[in-house]
């Protein structure tokens, strides 16, 4: 298995359109972009035809468990029109990470998916984080499992009641949601 | 192997960087540190223990302890390439489309069958291919083979930097990966495309991406009903269809609607025609008045735009760019707009473009202050815009920071007195007359207007400085070069606008469910302090709120050859200055009793189909006058004036009704959100709100509820939480 698959590049030459199986089970189609030997890296882009966007794999040629030759094309990316902008690039990723950080933010890490729908209930019209597995709204008023009107703690009372109201009714409207698809 | 640490848990720094020419050979420098127990991360990049393919592309490798920033060298080499003659090897081709993942969200298998999914942050130049996520998080185990373990629990938080080793990778897959040049471009368009275009967003962004509008053209298989569409084109139609009848003829429905509940009560007395009349004049002067605002000056009826070469959308659209739009348009109109002013309102005397530069010139000593940027007279006719929102917020850019507060204080004053109500009805506007007399400028007025007496200039000047706040700020807020550049010229064009043009408001009269004008009068709080609106307005516009009016300030005498306003008797004076300030203090609540008192006076009948202005004479309790259409009101200076006067006229009759109109806890921010919420309101009562602007610093809305029949007028201020005043007493109910 970790030998070259195929061993010959001709198999793997650019353009060619195959059919892959690999030995976890994936199996797709696409056309060859790129096979490097050295890493044993065979990028394949899937669907048979090219545009603007494409789906990109890149498989290491040892998980290979079959393929099959399903014709031949033309290499399918034309160094002409490739550049690289880094800084965009790079933009783009920090953005990306940005985003999933705030969205890491609204996951709760060890609760329940039931705690969750209701952070993200309560999160619709207040302010809500997550500390450890406690919800925070509005930074005062801490909700902590089991996540009931009863375990509403801190903040103003004002604060509290209206936390409680919120909670109360999400809880209903989930519930009635959870009943009726259910 | 590694020390028995799973790498896949493994958080190390590392030190990847991929390094990346913009060109069509790229080399990918990174350094996959070691993945080791703890210590190694903190120094530098241990080698990789892979071979280093000789000689080959790596190139500096060890870069101690820092990052290795993409170095980046080009490929000349091609290691065995298969690809023979092309230049690019085959392992150039994976680095570059490796690095087109960069920062895209990736899909990556491993070994055991599991897959992570993560932010692709950089890939391993070496013999081996490994992989480095960030923000990874398990999404299918491979333990539970062919189970998607969407984790129901999840029991760790993303991994921040998740190093794949090539060993364990088995496969990368990326969706909608850009590798070519149009692919890049199309990226960045959707890029864009996906903001939203709201309104703020329009009128303050200088390049905002405008689609090419195309004309609609009705389907040619509609069935082409005329008649549905004049139906209600006679806006003194009402007595014709009664909603009511038709309900309860149809359907047996019983209408339980009053109208009293929703606006104060009119009283009618023995003065009602007077009161009426004085109404409909003040309605007709507010209607007739000049505005910069297109959209006001449609409303109106006055054609000034036709020549202007100004496009539909522009005409009709809600958002005014105010920074970006074309400003050419904008100075021909108020030429043609004082052009027409001055021909209208003091025949031709005053028509030549002399005036209008004595005028510029008045308006240029009275120094800058005077012009506040009431949007009053705008507003008025303008509110009955029924759909309102857009066009309102025209306004909303009010500069006019260059004028005195003078202005907006009279403004705010009017706008006080018009709130009491509004009404819907309001069509009363038809009656307006052109009103002259601005002198109500403060002192701007004062000094000004008696040069100018003779002259529409003088109107014009005091106008402008109360006056179209709206118009004003539309002209100014044309980026506030513009303001800058014409300085006051540009208020006196928009106060040029005066009095004059009685034009066929009546027709125009607003149908049914706008709200009357007047209750635009009331100062509007822009919400939106946004960019575009200067600190130096608001402060003015605040300021303004405590300066004091001059109570002089109506000294004004027409122009014989002007058409003839003869103040009314009910047309006094503003009280005092302190009346006035009492106004003007938004926490203030006892001001909006004196409003309400005001309107009181003006509002029309219940029973006025018609949109006469009813003045009343102060008559006990007055309670929510239905038609709140403040005929004295704000619009002008003078009629400030006038209409404060009023107030404490009514006032001992006055039954305060107020107390709570502090309503709402609401923080606005913007103007949009000032109409988010209202129109948010505006479902949850079942009226339709409009919002116009007339001073940066204060918020002016109308929402009518029910029949329409009710109109409350709210002054919000910005960034505060509540709601200055609502010059209807049913506010409270309905909220």
């Amino acid at each position: 298995m970790e030998g070259q698959v195929g061993g010959s590049g001709e198999e793997f030459a650019v353009g060619c359109l195959l059919s892959i199986k690999t030995t976890l089970g994936d199996e797709f189609d696409g056309q060859v972009m790129a096979f490097d030997r050295f890493t044993n890296m065979l990028v394949i882009q899937e669907g048979l035809k090219s545009g603007p966007r494409r789906n990109i794999r890149l498989l290491n040629a040892n998980y290979i468990k079959d393929f099959s030759f399903l014709g031949q094309a033309d290499d399918p990316l034309d160094p002409k029109k490739c550049f690289l902008d880094l800084s965009r690039l790079q933009a783009r990723e920090h953005l990306a990470v940005r985003q999933a950080e705030a969205d890491a933010q609204r996951i709760g890490v060890g609760v329940t998916t039931e705690a969750q729908n209701i952070f993200d209930a309560l999160s619709k019209t207040l302010p809500v984080r997550w500390d450890k597995t406690v919800i925070v709204v509005m930074n005062e008023v801490r909700v902590s499992s089991p996540y009931l009107p009863e375990s509403v703690s801190g903040g103003t009372a004002a604060a509290n009641e209206r936390v409680k109201k919120v909670l109360e009714f999400e809880r209903k409207r989930l519930q009635a949601r959870g009943s009726s698809q259910g | 192997m590694y020390n028995g640490v799973s790498f896949f848990t493994v958080e190390c720094e590392v030190g990847f960087m991929c390094g990346i020419e913009g060109r069509g050979l790229l080399l990918l420098m990174m350094n996959l540190q070691q993945v080791m127990p703890p210590k190694s991360t903190a120094n530098g990049f241990g080698r990789r223990r892979g071979e280093r393919e000789g000689g080959t592309r790596l190139e500096s490798k060890s870069q101690s302890g820092k990052s290795n920033s993409g170095r980046v060298t080009t490929t000349g080499s091609v290691i065995g390439s298969k690809s023979g003659s092309c230049a690019v090897s085959s392992h150039d081709k994976l680095l570059y489309l490796a690095s087109c993942l960069i920062g895209l969200s990736v899909e990556v298998q491993v070994k055991g069958g599991s897959v992570y999914a993560g932010i692709f942050h950089a890939t391993s130049d070496e013999k081996d291919f490994g992989v480095i996520l960030k923000m990874a998080r398990l999404i299918k185990d491979g333990n539970f083979r062919g189970q998607k373990t969407v984790a129901e629990f999840v029991s760790k938080p993303p991994s921040k930097n998740f190093i794949i080793p090539s060993s364990e990778l088995v496969q990368v897959i990326a969706k909608d990966v850009a590798v070519t040049r149009d692919g890049f471009a199309n990226e960045l368009q959707s890029d864009k495309q996906r903001e939203l275009m709201i309104d703020s967003l329009i009128s303050q962004t200088r390049h905002v991406e405008e689609r090419e509008l195309e004309p609609w053209i009705p389907d040619e298989d509609v069935p082409q009903l005329p008649e549905l569409e004049n139906i209600f084109d006679d806006p003194w139609n009402s007595k014709k269809w009664d909603q009511f009848e038709t309900n309860e003829t149809l359907f047996g429905v019983k209408t339980t609607f009053n109208e009293e509940l929703y606006t104060t009560k009119l009283l009618r007395g023995p003065q009602t025609e007077e009161l009426e009349k004085e109404a409909a004049r003040i309605a007709r002067e507010i209607a007739g008045e000049d505005t910069q605002d297109l959209h006001l000056a449609e409303e109106r009826g006055s054609s000034i735009h036709e020549n202007l070469g100004i496009d539909e959308e522009t005409r009709f659209s809600s958002v005014y760019r105010g920074t970006g739009f074309d400003d050419s348009g904008y100075e021909e109109d108020e030429d043609i707009v004082l052009n027409t002013h001055n021909n209208e309102t003091f025949g031709d005397s005053s028509g030549s473009v002399d005036q209008i530069s004595t005028d510029f010139a008045i308006a240029k000593s009275s120094d800058g202050g005077q012009l506040s940027s009431s949007s009053f007279i705008v507003d008025e006719a303008q509110t009955s815009q029924s759909d309102g929102t857009g066009a309102d917020l025209y306004c909303s850019e009010i500069p006019s920071r260059n004028f005195s507060t003078l202005d907006s204080e009279s403004r705010v004053q009017e706008n006080l007195l018009g709130e009491c109500g509004g009404n819907n009805d309001a069509k009363d506007f038809v009656e307006k007359q052109p009103l002259p007399e601005d002198a109500q400028l403060p002192k701007s007025g004062d000094s000004q207007s008696s040069p100018n007496r003779e002259k529409a200039g003088t109107i014009k000047v005091g106008r402008s400085a109360n006056a179209t706040p709206y118009s004003t700020s539309h002209v100014l807020s044309k980026g506030n070069e513009k303001t800058s550049s014409h300085g006051e010229p540009v208020d006196v064009a928009a106060s040029c606008k005066a009095p004059g043009e009685p034009q066929s408001v009546n027709s125009r009269g607003r149908p049914g469910s706008s709200a009357s004008s007047n209750s635009d009068r009331a100062a509007a709080t822009s919400a939106s302090s946004g960019p575009g609106l200067s600190p130096s307005s608001s402060m003015g516009s605040l300021s303004s709120e405590k300066s004091t009016l001059n109570p002089y300030a109506k000294e004004f005498k027409l122009n014989p050859n002007a058409k003839s306003f003869t103040p009314s008797q009910a047309s006094a004076r503003p009280l005092s200055p302190v009346a006035d300030n009492a106004f003007y203090h938004p926490p203030n609540v006892s001001a909006v009793p004196h409003m309400h008192g005001l309107p009181v006076g003006f509002g029309m009948g219940p029973s006025l189909a018609a949109q006469q202005p009813v003045i009343y004479p102060q008559i006990a309790p007055m309670q929510s006058p239905q038609t709140y259409y403040h005929p004295h009101g704000p619009q002008y200076g003078q009629q400030m004036l006038v209409g404060q006067s009023r107030p404490v006229f009514y006032l001992p009759n006055y039954q305060p009704v107020s107390n709570s109109h502090h309503l709402k806890v609401l923080k606005c921010l913007t103007k949009d959100e000032i109409i988010s919420w209202l129109i948010g309101l505006e479902h949850l009562c079942g009226g339709s709100a409009l919002l116009t602007e007339r001073n940066p610093e204060r918020l002016l809305g109308i929402i009518f509820w029910e029949g329409s029949s009710a109109v409350h007028e709210i002054a919000i201020k910005p960034g505060s939480k509540k709601v200055l005043r609502d010059l209807s007493s049913s506010w409270d109910m309905i909220l």
